[in-house]
């Protein structure tokens, strides 16, 4: 201990109080809200909205519908009245998800011996019997529509490939992976803004991208007739939606 | 509108009809209209008395009941007469039951022939000098003149049009709401008039209702919602075969 000026025994001071962060609770809560419980912009009532929400969650009490983005690899089985053992599944990258409410979609696409197949499902129907997420993540776009012109690797999946496993807490990865394409012609033209695609890597001559871009729109992102602010509705059905699946 | 699965796993789709402040405002008996049976006026949604002069509030006033949007009639017989006043609701209606449903439907202006009444018009090219979208001949040489109803150019739509033998699948009684099978004539919440079904095929269906009609007060508790046999119902587990 110190000696102080005037002689006596130095005050105690106590050392700093260690301060625990808990890197758990830093990080941020993940919340997915499945984008077909977002009503979209219109003049229908809001009960309408509620009424199919409420018929959401109670098949999703009974059926398990795991969370998956457009650009994850998922496994679908179906009951089929003309097949072997009454069941039909498919394995395929997600290209799309669409439809709002109790009619939405999503279509999954595989090349199998050579011939590309999509199959659209609907998300809530009955004869689905199993949704298996094999690899979640997410692409660069959110349709997946050019996969068709691509070259038939980047849409080839193992029927039989081994679920990939995921953390809970962990942000979903995003996989930047540039398609190389078909030569042309293109079931649409795909370099053009109004796609508005990353995930391709464009082999196009430079005069070729250049025309494409006269159909530019760039008004378009300050037109503030389109903004659609979902930032409330979402809160609002992300609470309601968690407090009927807890019960 | 909404989808709907049957436990075979078909999906039809259903139009959702919200039963919305229905009260009976009068009773008219078979001499005063005049037809073969006797008629209640019933009126729809609840709406601001402030619009219209106090002469219009008189049918209201007399059956206890708030300014409504629309009012319609009914021919009803003897036994299915209601005092006025009473409210109606969706419960009136069972699943299984078939419905027809009468509504002005959506108005789109002055139109023309080929939208109004479905005329092929003329080719776009090959030498038509401004002819594209006409109706072309209206009559023959002999008759001399056009005849009435002809089909011409016109304001379509907002006219009262109805759809014969929707099957009603499902009943929500918290809410007053009956899904009924396929489309409906009108625009998104618009006023609609919905009656039991008069098709001859329809009359097996419609034997058992709530007669005269269901009484909130009554003994009879319902569930929340009411399903049709045929529905599936989320609350099972996935179709199998």
């Amino acid at each position: 201990c110190r000696a102080s000026s005037d002689g006596k025994p130095a005050k105690f001071q106590p050392p700093a109080k260690p301060v625990i962060v808990d890197k758990q609770k830093q990080r941020v809560e993940r919340r997915f809200l499945s984008p077909e419980f977002i009503p979209p912009r219109g003049r229908t009532d809001p009960l309408k909205y509620y009424m199919e929400r409420k018929d959401m969650i109670q098949r999703r009490k009974v059926f398990n519908i795991p969370e998956f983005y457009v650009g994850s690899v998922l496994a679908v089985t179906t009951a089929d009245p003309y097949a072997n053992n009454k069941s039909n599944r498919f394995v395929g990258i997600c290209i799309q998800r669409g439809g709002k409410g109790l009619g939405a979609t999503f279509v999954l696409r595989n090349v199998i011996e050579g011939q590309g197949v999509e199959i659209c499902y609907e998300l809530y129907s009955p004869r689905i019997q199993a949704i298996e997420v094999l690899k979640l993540e997410k692409r660069l776009d959110d349709n997946l529509m050019y996969l068709r012109d691509a070259l038939p690797e980047y849409s080839t999946f193992d029927m039989n490939m081994k679920p990939e496993s995921h953390l809970d807490h962990e942000e979903i990865p995003v996989n930047k992976l540039q398609v190389r394409m078909k030569p042309k012609p293109w079931s649409k033209r795909w370099e053009r803004p109004k796609y508005n695609i990353k995930g391709i890597k464009f082999e196009l001559p430079e005069s070729k991208m250049k025309e494409a871009q006269k159909w530019s729109q760039p008004w378009l992102e300050f037109d503030m007739l389109r903004e659609y602010d979902t930032s409330k509705i979402e809160e609002q059905i992300w609470k309601e939606v968690n407090e009927e699946l807890k019960k | 509108m909404m989808p709907i699965w049957t436990k075979s796993g078909k999906k039809h789709a259903v139009t959702l009809l919200k039963v919305q402040d229905c009260h009976v405002l009068r009773y008219i008996s078979k001499e005063e209209s005049g037809r073969k049976t006797a008629q209640l006026v019933v009126g729809g949604k609840n709406v601001s008395p402030f619009s219209k002069p106090e002469s219009a509030h008189e049918i209201f006033k007399e059956a206890g009941v708030p300014r409504k949007q629309k009012i319609s009639s009914f021919n009803v017989t003897d036994d299915a007469i209601i005092k006025p006043g009473t409210p109606l609701y969706a419960a009136h209606f069972r699943p299984g039951q078939f419905v027809d449903v009468t509504a002005k439907t959506i108005g789109k202006g002055f139109q023309g022939v080929m939208k109004r009444w479905g005329f092929k018009g003329q080719p776009a090219s090959h030498g038509q000098t401004k002819t594209h979208r006409r109706p072309g001949a209206i009559s023959t040489n002999k008759a001399s003149k056009v005849y009435r109803g002809k089909k011409m150019p016109g304001k379509m739509g907002n006219i009262y049009r109805t759809t014969f033998g929707l099957k009603v699948w499902r009943v929500n009684t918290k809410h007053d709401i009956i899904y009924v099978h396929g489309c409906v004539p009108g625009h998104k919440n618009c006023l609609v008039k919905v009656r039991d079904s008069e098709l001859p095929t329809c009359k097996e269906s419609n034997k058992n209702p709530p007669f005269p009609t269901f009484f909130a007060d009554g003994d009879e508790k319902l569930p929340e919602d009411l399903f049709d046999e045929e529905i599936f119902q989320f609350t099972e587990p996935s179709v199998t075969y």
